[in-house]
Formats: structure tokens, sequence, C-alpha cells
């Protein structure tokens, strides 16, 4: 066999991703989110089960990504605060799902996304995931800021009052 | 069987004024003839196949009011997914509608996937939800309406009708406004 099959681990190792998503959900939570809307991966598992644990903010799993903005858009039309958390894999098939009801429709969202891939570009058998995914936020006119390590709480503060202030989605990176 | 204007007109006659109505391909128009509310939401020129989970996080945010979703055949097939995401967040207060004619009807009737062949009663009940109606004959759905509205759901309700003409249909107004208005509807209300 040419090939090995390994398993993909957060670069940063667990304890360090745990006290990060810890950060992002009490960013969260200071910001009013009141729901968060779609799929965990391997990186956002942890802030979905925190989140979870918070009695004051729902947490609505969907199938499949395209769900989640559909969703999130109806929660705002409800007057609710909602957020979306997907990866960018589930960005790329969720594209008909964002324009037609969060873009169209001009719902101020924070969306957390979690990229996929980001440690392998420039290097050899780069994750794809990760060479089409800033084009297409770029080609789907989505603003995007990364989120440093240790500065979470002002960089998702800073994407949700622009997603406020030009009612339109607003993403936020997890590398 | 019915047709989807005999179904309309009974949903209308049942509908009452704090219910949002969201509306999506072949029911668009139909129901905009009928009915002048500030709580319709026509989902045209949206998302392919994305009324009814619309239609969840309304419920979800106002669950205080009944929230209906007429949708297609067409439209669920192609987000099959959100009956059970339903199902795993269920709102109570959920009606979901599917007008089911086996075609793709505003893009002049092509069979939809499975047409003839495919149940979306037992696609619903498999999903979990736990009411699930089905109905082929309109004095059946007039008399069983009543009783359907006063159930906790999310409720299911597949109406089997004959093919229509519908083209498709088009706002002359920007989608964020109707949101917006709905949104400032749902706050004064």
């Amino acid at each position: 066999m040419p090939y090995h099959v390994i398993a993909r681990d957060f670069a940063g190792g667990e304890d360090a991703l745990r006290e990060r998503s810890g950060r992002i959900v009490r960013a969260l939570i200071e910001l009013g989110i009141t729901d968060a809307v779609g799929v965990p991966d391997n990186v956002t598992r942890i802030i979905f089960n925190l989140l979870d644990a918070e009695p004051d903010l729902q947490v609505v799993p969907v199938c499949r990504e395209g769900e989640a903005w559909a969703i999130a858009s109806g929660l705002w039309v409800g007057g609710r605060c909602p957020m979306v958390i997907i990866q960018n894999t589930g960005f790329f098939e969720s594209g008909d799902g964002l324009r037609g009801t969060a873009i169209e429709m001009g719902v101020p969202l924070l969306v957390l996304m979690d990229y996929r891939g980001h440690h392998t570009l420039n290097k050899p058998n780069t994750d794809s995931a990760a060479t089409f995914f800033e084009p297409t936020l770029r080609a789907w006119g989505l603003p995007y800021r990364f989120l440093d390590n240790g500065e979470e709480a002002p960089i998702l503060g800073a994407a949700f009052e622009q997603a406020q202030r030009t009612r339109r989605p607003v993403a936020v990176l997890m590398t | 069987m019915m047709t989807r204007d005999e179904c309309l007109d009974i949903l209308h006659r049942y509908r009452r004024n704090d219910v949002v109505v969201v509306t999506t391909m072949g029911c668009v128009r139909p129901w905009f003839a009928l009915s002048n509310s500030r709580l319709d939401f026509p989902s045209a020129g949206s998302a392919m196949g994305h009324a009814a989970d619309f239609a969840m996080g309304i419920a979800l945010a106002q669950p205080s009011r009944q929230v209906w979703a007429l949708n297609g055949d067409g439209s669920m097939l192609m987000s099959l997914g959100t009956l059970v995401t339903i199902s795993q967040t269920p709102p109570p207060n959920l009606v979901l509608f599917v007008f089911q004619n086996d075609t793709f009807e505003v893009t002049g009737n092509q069979p939809i996937p499975g047409a003839g062949s495919i149940s979306m009663t037992q696609i619903a009940h498999g999903a979990g939800f736990a009411r699930v109606h089905e109905f082929r004959e309109k004095t059946v759905l007039e008399e069983k309406m009543p009783l359907i509205l006063k159930e906790a759901g999310p409720t299911f309700i597949n109406l089997r009708i004959e093919p229509g003409r519908e083209p498709p249909p088009k706002l002359d107004y920007p989608l964020s406004q109707v949101a917006a208005e709905l949104r400032a509807a749902l706050r004064e209300e």
C-alpha cells in the first residue's frame, strides 16, 4: 500500500482547543447570541458541547449546512439573535441557501467557520477545502476575518457589529 | 383528487390572523390572490428547497403563534433532511403542508424523482414527525382541519393534488424588505 491513513487532529492539541473554545463561548454569550445553528466538526465540537450546556442559548443541529442559513434567517425574522457555525466544506455545499436566505433577506449573521486545511496551504498535498475557501468567500461577497488565538472576544465582537451594521452575514475563520 | 386552489381556499378559511404563512414556488401566487396579511412571507427568488427550514426558524422564535409552511413536493425533496432537523428540534407550533403533485410544476411539470412511487407521508413518519396526515379529498381536509390545527406539532400534512400550471413566482420588491417588514410586524403584534 503506497499510502497511510492518519487521524486529522487539531494542530494545537486538545487542551488548547478546549481553552480556546471556552473563550469563544464566553464571547458569544456576551454578545447576546440566542441560537447557534449548524454542524459540528472535529474543531467546533467542543464549542457545540459548551453551548449546549448554556441554559439561555439554544443549539439547533442541522442535517446539511444550507438549512443553517434558512433556520438562522427565520430565527432573525422572528426576533432572535442567531449565529451559524459550520466548516468550510459545508460552506461550499450551502451556497444557494446562503444566497437565497441570509444574503437576499439581509440577515445580520455572525458566522463561525472552521478553516479545514489552513495549515496545509502552500505545502505538498494541500487540502482543496483550504485552496478554494477564501476565493469562494470573496466570490460570495462574504466579509471575513481570522480568529487570532487569544483575541477571540474583540474579533467576534467586531464581526458581530459589522454584521448588524451592514445587515449581512460576516464570517470569522477558525484556523 | 384535489386541486391546489381548492386546498388553499380551505387553508385560507381556517387561517387565524396571528398565523405566519410562508409560501414557496407554486403556492406563492395563488396564496397571494387569497391573502393580504402582513404575516405572509412569499419565499420567491429565495433559496431552492429552503422554505420549510426558514419557517422552522420563525416557529422557534415565535412559540406563541402557529407558523405554516406551504411547500411543494419538489422543494421538499431538495432538502429532505429538513424533516429530520425539524424532528430533532421540534417546534410544536409548526405546520408543514406539502402539496404533492409529483411534478416540478413551475418549470413545466417535469416529474420529480420518485414520481408515482414515493410517499411523503411515510418519509415524514420515518423522519420522526409524530403528527402526520395525508389528504386526497377536499371534503375530508375541510372536515379534519379544525382538529388538526389544535394539535401540538410539529405537524406534517401531505396534500395529494392534481398537477397545475403555475409559472415561477417573482417578487417586484426586495426580499430583504419583505423580511424586515415581517420582522417588524412580529415585534408589533
